[in-house]
């Protein structure tokens, strides 16, 4: 044999050896999120950095989508093959993506990080059912009343609780130049949570009957639509078109002395006065029938969309890394006072407590964290978990029904039952 | 004088008209630019000033230095230039051929082509989406300009009708028997006699892929090639606005259509009035 052909044998040889070893590489990841605002895309790419940095044989890649299309997105991009290994959630958008076949159950995972760090068990809730848990918590949202101190004792208010008061405190604070409260009327997911706001105070927080059925149409919805009928004459006129950047800016410029919102502190201290100490917060009022507050709650978890094993592995590498509290108080603070802890050990981490403006509005995020732990979402509640769900809140028909009364001036009974049909046939169908 | 005061009552009347119509046209360009100058409070404020009180450019610093705008902007611009130039020679070709050549079945080719572009694209997004994975082309610029011509080809080719029918069949003639083939015909007698046509449908082409939204949020994945409006719409954010942010992303956006059509702005609105009255 000569020598060039002996040198090729070699060639072949370690090509044959080697080759698959050096094309094995690192694990790629590929994560949606849908929080776009570049502030928070570089937060997320900080912790990405240092995972990817210390876990050579992994690479997570973000890559930020939206919330308007997601829902048309995601379920074309599983039913091409392009679908992410990871993709974020609202309780709500899981069972659409259940339903093209493409979501893992997390209940091994989910059970060690319980272990590890304590979930809230309302955060594990909603993802839990048909005898799964779908998506891991990452962090809650929960709605409160925000209103300026000032504005309160001026006008001689006193925080309502009940909604007696509630009624009277926004007449006293409506005047020529402010509203006493600012509430949607739009055909929007914000007027869905609003609505089911005064759902949760009035004692109709559940939609399903335990069979399944709906059982929206009772007395205690038809309570909570006639009073936010009430509250709302006192709303700006633009409402019908709000969604929650506008309520936000009728806060900011003193137009509305009062909001139902997941938080105002960015906008607050950005864009009003920035005064930590004249900003107030507080649980939404409930009607007498109800004994304490309660308010709506979105934990947003991740789910895993990849059925390859070693890539399952590397996501769950990833959160763990996201869920020790030395990084978790950095993940939530992407936006801080927005995204609320959802287990035990992240809401004492010293990485979430320490970012400045938690810092200057310390006050303010207990209470909403107070005010989450009795955070609920239509449809998820009780243990009557079903995916049909999905088909009313993608419609808006909390919000639709809410109009008819609003907008329309139907007699809130009427609507609540047209609200019911409205749901049954979305559920058929 | 009774003449001259009608006559002076008349023109009061046009210029008040166009002053209102300006007013209309130009005021939410004036509010969208001076509301991104102004400071976040000046903004939202309860009382509106007309008049900024308090410039700042900060907003566009803020998102010319800590967004992706840039780079929207530049896929942006890839995508409507291509857009733009692949429309005006598919479209060129097409109208002659249609509209210049006799052929059995033209008259149903063109309707045809308008029939196509009657068709709602929301209706294709599916369809569409799956093509465009299967060889490939998801998160790619080329599929968003495959898209934008394959809907603003039609309506060009329509618009281009009245330009090719105006131009009198007896100058092909004449250079035919000069010798000129059908392409040099096209090319040195058709074409050029039709260039406020040709811009119409350039500016038209333009404006449709600048402008695309849906397919643009579905085709594209990633933040690399994600194109201005999409862009926009996430650095937005769903739960709080930065206005400011929001209101200099608008008027960045709108600059690069008002040069163009400042540019050729007359052949555009040449090109939609010939098709109604020829």
């Amino acid at each position: 044999m000569s020598k060039i052909a002996r040198l090729l044998l070699i060639a072949v040889f370690l090509i044959v050896a080697i080759g698959p070893v050096a094309a094995q590489g690192p694990v790629e990841i590929v994560f949606w999120h849908m929080e776009q605002p570049p502030h928070r895309v570089a937060r997320v790419q900080e912790l990405l950095d240092e995972f990817n940095a210390a876990h050579p044989d992994i690479v997570v890649r973000q890559e930020p989508q939206n919330w308007g299309e997601i829902y048309t997105k995601a379920p074309a991009a599983v039913a091409a093959g392009n679908a992410p290994d990871m993709l974020f959630a609202i309780p709500d958008f899981t069972p659409i993506i259940r339903a093209v076949g493409a979501v893992q159950p997390v209940d091994d995972f989910v059970a060690e990080m319980n272990e590890a760090h304590g979930f809230f068990p309302a955060a594990i809730e909603p993802y839990s059912y048909e005898d799964h848990v779908w998506a891991v918590p990452l962090w809650n949202m929960a709605h409160s009343l925000w209103y300026r101190k000032s504005v309160f004792a001026e006008a001689g208010v006193e925080p309502p609780t009940t909604w007696d008061e509630w009624l009277a405190a926004v007449q006293t604070l409506t005047t020529d130049t402010q509203y006493g409260i600012g509430l949607p009327a739009n055909r929007h997911l914000y007027t869905d949570q609003t609505t089911y706001d005064f759902m949760i105070n009035a004692g109709a927080s559940e939609i399903y009957n335990p069979d399944g059925t709906l059982r929206f149409n009772n007395e205690a919805t038809v309570a909570a639509f006639d009073f936010y009928k009430q509250l709302y004459q006192y709303s700006p006129p633009d409402s019908p078109n709000w969604t929650w950047g506008e309520a936000e800016a009728c806060f900011a410029s003193r137009t509305c002395a009062s909001i139902l919102q997941f938080t105002v502190i960015t906008t607050y201290d950005t864009q009003a006065e920035g005064d930590p100490e004249d900003l107030g917060v507080m649980a939404i009022p409930h009607s007498a029938d109800v004994e304490q507050s309660g308010t709506i709650a979105y934990v947003n978890g991740v789910m895993v969309l990849t059925d390859d094993p070693a890539k399952q592995e590397a996501i769950y590498t990833f959160l763990r890394f996201l869920l020790e509290p030395e990084n978790y108080g950095r993940f939530l603070n992407m936006e801080p006072g927005l995204f609320l802890p959802v287990t035990e050990s992240g809401s004492q981490a010293a990485s979430y407590w320490e970012d400045p403006m938690v810092v200057k509005y310390k006050s303010q995020i207990e209470v909403m964290l107070e005010n989450s732990r009795n955070g609920m979402l239509f449809g998820f509640t009780g243990g009557n978990i079903f995916p049909s769900i999905a088909q009313i809140s993608a419609q808006n028909l909390l919000a639709q029904t809410l109009q008819k009364v609003l907008i329309d001036n139907m007699d809130p009974a009427e609507a609540v039952a047209e609200g019911q049909a409205l749901m049954e046939e979305a559920i058929e169908d | 004088m009774t003449t001259d005061l009608a006559g002076l009552r008349r023109s009061l009347g046009v210029y008040l008209s166009v002053a209102v119509l300006l007013i209309v046209v130009i005021a939410p360009f004036y509010w969208i630019f001076t509301g991104s100058i102004k400071a976040p409070q000046e903004i939202i404020a309860q009382v509106p000033t007309l008049i900024p009180q308090s410039l700042t450019l900060e907003h566009y610093d803020h998102l010319l230095a800590s967004s992706a705008f840039p780079r929207y902007l530049l896929n942006s611009t890839i995508i409507a230039a291509l857009t733009m130039v692949i429309t005006v020679v598919l479209a060129s070709l097409a109208a002659y051929g249609i509209y210049r050549l006799r052929f059995p079945g033209s008259q149903f080719l063109f309707k045809i082509i308008l029939v196509t572009y009657a068709f709602p694209s929301i209706l294709l997004l599916v369809p569409l989406y799956g093509m465009l994975s299967q060889v490939g082309l998801i998160d790619s610029l080329w599929a968003l300009v495959i898209v934008n011509v394959t809907f603003a080809a039609p309506f060009a080719v329509w618009m281009l009708q009245a330009f090719f029918r105006a131009v009198p069949y007896e100058l092909e003639e004449a250079a035919a028997l000069d010798g000129a083939g059908r392409l040099r015909v096209m090319l040195r007698i058709t074409l050029p006699l039709t260039a406020p046509g040709i811009a119409s449908i350039a500016i038209y082409a333009f404006i449709t892929s600048w402008t695309e939204y849906m397919l643009a949020s579905v085709l594209i994945i990633s933040d690399a090639n994600r194109t201005l409006p999409v862009g926009l719409a996430g650095i937005i954010g769903q739960y709080q606005v930065d206005w400011g942010l929001l209101l200099a992303g608008a008027t960045l956006t709108t600059l690069p259509v008002l040069i163009l059509f400042g540019l050729v702005g007359r052949n555009f609105v040449d090109g939609l009035t010939a098709g109604a009255i020829k």
